[in-house]
């Protein structure tokens, strides 16, 4: 270790990161040894913290040091990294010294999970340094790889090392090719009972389907497979944001908006731009169904930005004005068509008619149609036609509270009752009641207690022989009083 | 190969001259006889075996599957019409990279559209809009029938019905006559609700009727409960103005049980 200080004074990070990853490692292969799915999310959890400060002399290290010299792993890894090394011009003199200090600790055999490990680091620095061809082999090797294995431990670094594949594809605009690869993994997630692969897999087919807008495919896929209980909440918040996208373009809104407002609340917080979509889309469902979303969900720290084009069409709603949203559709239609919504926006002008139609139902007691017509902004050949047409399907919908005069040519309002005189408030209140049990019962089910805990509540062997020999002795004893009482 | 192709090819000239006589049946069975000779093509979907004859083979058969789309429509047969239409899209999707686009893609793509909407399932309709690329919403075709849903979403029926006449294709009329006749059961259950009574007159104008006779055949046929009194007509021939003050008991108590279930469960 001091060698490396000396030679190169600059570079002060190595040292401290390469013993994190060795770090990693050990806890991998204990991991293996005790069969326990936590250490390996925990790997997995420290690897990313050192993830920003990768560097190729830190990783041909690692590898040097993880695989043994010569072996097939090593072999097959080396060309990803050396390309890199020649590109940069001062590894040249490292390499020396660290093959020196990394022989004291070369082991036999290597877990294939550590390779599979060397695979991920790989793949994510060649991410990270934006050689994304390289990346897009180097994952597609680490998938033929485990496509060879089949070891119920390697299935967490597996379902990484998919994301990742999938993740090099997308970037290189190749997504079309993998689909029949990811399915061919799914299948064999299937069979192996492999739920986290699973899951896995089908996110990544589900995310591969919507981004070339084939959402009769993916709606055919997930309706056929079968889902488990989710393992991982991070796996859960993506299929529900699927889910909630395929249902929003399938015009079952009341839906799409529960699957999208619970992706929201569950992502974690540190996952920006995840949440910031989900926003989006729970916006324009919320819009679509008729309520307005409040001002609160467009001031959160952070994505006030982002989120400022849709806050300008919440408002062209709420007010129910056909020039304003016209206008705001226009001028951020570039944005709306990069988040694919373009066409949920166009179904809005039917909501902003409506409110407007509200609006004046609500203010006016009796209105004539032309006026109508002329303040809902419709522009067409026969607007007062068209107003008639509007209002008795609206009235026929329950939209509004009327009734049409032809003959004069007006639309009078009737008289709202009070509504707690119906079913209204119970109704309410039903909801709120059934979202706190669920809540409630969910959070039971996810309790998770330590393997062990229970057994010290049971009574060890000793301690059972001790309590029914005692419970003989007073059973005797009973028996002999009765006895003496004869 | 060869020899297969220009077959077909041949076959395909008579279908086209029956057709163009409108000679309805003699087409249809030429055309059974085509799709069972498309079989035997390697170069076709699903196996798109690429030889020097595939992109030949490609254009042909996409030609005879748009005829047969579009001889479905003359002949009115819906179903036919959505299985040739299934089989034509995976040529337009698939093969986009091998042959050039074809001139009756949008026009067709626009009649399924149509269709689509005339039978009511606009999930299916709003999936199909969502394949097609933004610059596709500008040909004319498409843009009729999303304006045509547009109108029908909101309710501006007389858009629709006026939208017959600027049909961008003669094949769209058999379609806008059915959906005419939706168009009218829905303005009529609109009225319904929104009119207390209309004169014959104006109800004659809004049904879009030609005689007073067809509009009292359509009121005794479809809505018996349509009273015609003199030259008006009335709607509704008295309105329950009890309303109905009963408790729906059975859910309340299923949800009070349910509370009381779970309640229960929390030690």
């Amino acid at each position: 270790m001091g060698q490396d200080v000396e030679k190169r004074p600059v570079e002060v990070v190595p040292p401290s990161v390469l013993s994190q990853l060795k770090g990693v490692i050990a806890s991998i292969e204990k991991g293996v040894l005790n069969k326990e799915m936590r250490l390996m999310a925990r790997a997995n959890r420290q690897m990313f913290a050192v993830r920003r400060q990768l560097k190729t002399s830190t990783v041909s290290a690692i590898m040097k040091h993880a695989l043994p010299a010569g072996s097939d792993a090593l072999a097959r890894l080396s060309p990803f990294v050396a390309a890199l090394e020649k590109s940069e011009k001062d590894m040249d003199v490292d390499s020396p010294a660290i093959t020196g200090q990394s022989h004291g600790s070369q082991k036999q055999s290597v877990l294939p999970e550590v390779e599979i490990f060397c695979y991920l680091l790989v793949t994510i620095f060649l991410i990270d340094q934006k050689k994304l061809k390289e990346a897009k082999a180097c994952s597609t090797a680490a998938v033929k790889r485990l496509q060879q294995l089949n070891r119920r431990t390697l299935d967490f670094l597996a379902a990484r090392v998919f994301y990742y594949y999938s993740y090099s594809h997308e970037i290189t605009d190749s997504l079309a090719d993998i689909r029949g690869t990811l399915l061919a993994l799914h299948q064999t997630a299937t069979l192996r009972h492999d739920e986290l692969g699973q899951e896995t897999l089908l996110n990544l087919l589900l995310r591969n389907y919507l981004h070339y807008n084939l959402y009769d495919h993916a709606e055919k896929l997930r309706s056929k497979t079968q889902r488990s209980d989710s393992h991982s909440n991070q796996q859960l918040c993506r299929y529900l944001f699927y889910l909630g996208k395929i249902r929003t373009i399938q015009l079952e809104y009341t839906d799409a908006k529960e699957c999208l407002l619970q992706a929201g609340r569950k992502a974690p917080a540190s996952a920006r731009g995840f949440r910031i979509q989900c926003t989006k889309w729970a916006v324009i469902v919320r819009l679509l169904l008729g309520e307005i979303p409040e001002r609160t969900t467009f001031m959160q720290p952070g994505m006030r930005k982002a989120l400022r084009p849709y806050f300008e069409l919440t408002n062209a709603v709420r007010i129910g004005d056909l020039e304003l949203f016209r206008h705001v559709a226009e001028k951020s239609s570039s944005v709306f068509t990069a988040d694919k919504c373009h066409n949920l926006i166009v179904r809005l002008r039917h909501n902003v008619i409506r409110t407007g139609l509200r609006n004046i139902s609500i203010a006016y007691s009796r209105i004539s149609l032309t006026d109508v017509a002329k303040k809902l902004h419709l522009d067409s050949a026969t607007p007062v036609d068209d107003a008639e047409s509007i209002v008795t399907k609206a009235i026929r919908d329950g939209g509004i509270d009327a009734s049409v005069d032809h003959s004069n040519g007006w639309m009078q309002s009737k008289e709202t009752g009070d509504v707690y005189s119906t079913q209204e408030p119970q109704q309410a209140f039903h909801s709120r009641i059934a979202f706190c049990l669920n809540i409630h019962n969910e959070a039971v089910q996810a309790l998770r207690f330590p393997p062990d805990a229970h057994k010290k509540e049971l009574e060890s062997a000793e301690k059972r022989r001790e309590r029914q020999q005692q419970e003989q002795e007073l059973a005797k004893h009973i028996a002999e009083e009765d006895d003496d009482e004869f | 190969m060869e020899g297969k192709l220009a077959e077909i090819t041949l076959l395909f000239q008579k279908f086209k001259a029956a057709y163009g006589k409108n000679d309805v049946d003699t087409s249809d069975n030429i055309l059974s006889q085509l799709k069972v000779k498309l079989t035997e093509l390697p170069g076709l979907p699903p196996l798109f075996k690429s030889s020097p004859t595939a992109v030949q083979e490609l254009l042909l058969a996409r030609d005879i599957f748009e005829h047969a789309v579009v001889l479905s429509v003359k002949m009115e047969d819906q179903d036919a019409f959505e299985r040739h239409f299934l089989q034509l899209k995976s040529y337009y999707t698939d093969t986009r990279g091998l042959i050039p686009p074809s001139e009756q893609e949008y026009p067709i793509l626009g009649l399924n559209l149509l269709r689509l909407l005339v039978q009511n399932r606009i999930a299916e309709f709003h999936t199909e809009l969502e394949l097609l690329p933004y610059a596709a919403h500008d040909h004319i075709c498409i843009k009729h029938a999303f304006e045509l849903e547009q109108s029908f979403m909101e309710g501006a029926y007389n858009r629709v019905l006026s939208a017959r006449q600027a049909v961008p294709h003669e094949t769209y009329v058999y379609f806008m006559d059915l959906l005419a006749k939706t168009v009218r059961d829905e303005i009529a259950g609109c009225s319904e609700k929104a009119y207390d009574s209309l004169s014959l007159a104006d109800a004659k104008k809004i049904l879009m009727f030609a005689s007073d006779r067809d509009l009292q055949a359509y009121v005794l046929d479809d809505h018996p409960d349509w009273e015609i009194r003199g030259t008006r007509v009335y709607f509704q021939k008295a309105k329950e103005l009890a309303p109905c003050k009963e408790i729906p008991s059975l859910q309340l108590i299923n949800q009070t049980l349910g509370y009381a279930r779970e309640l229960e469960r929390i030690v």
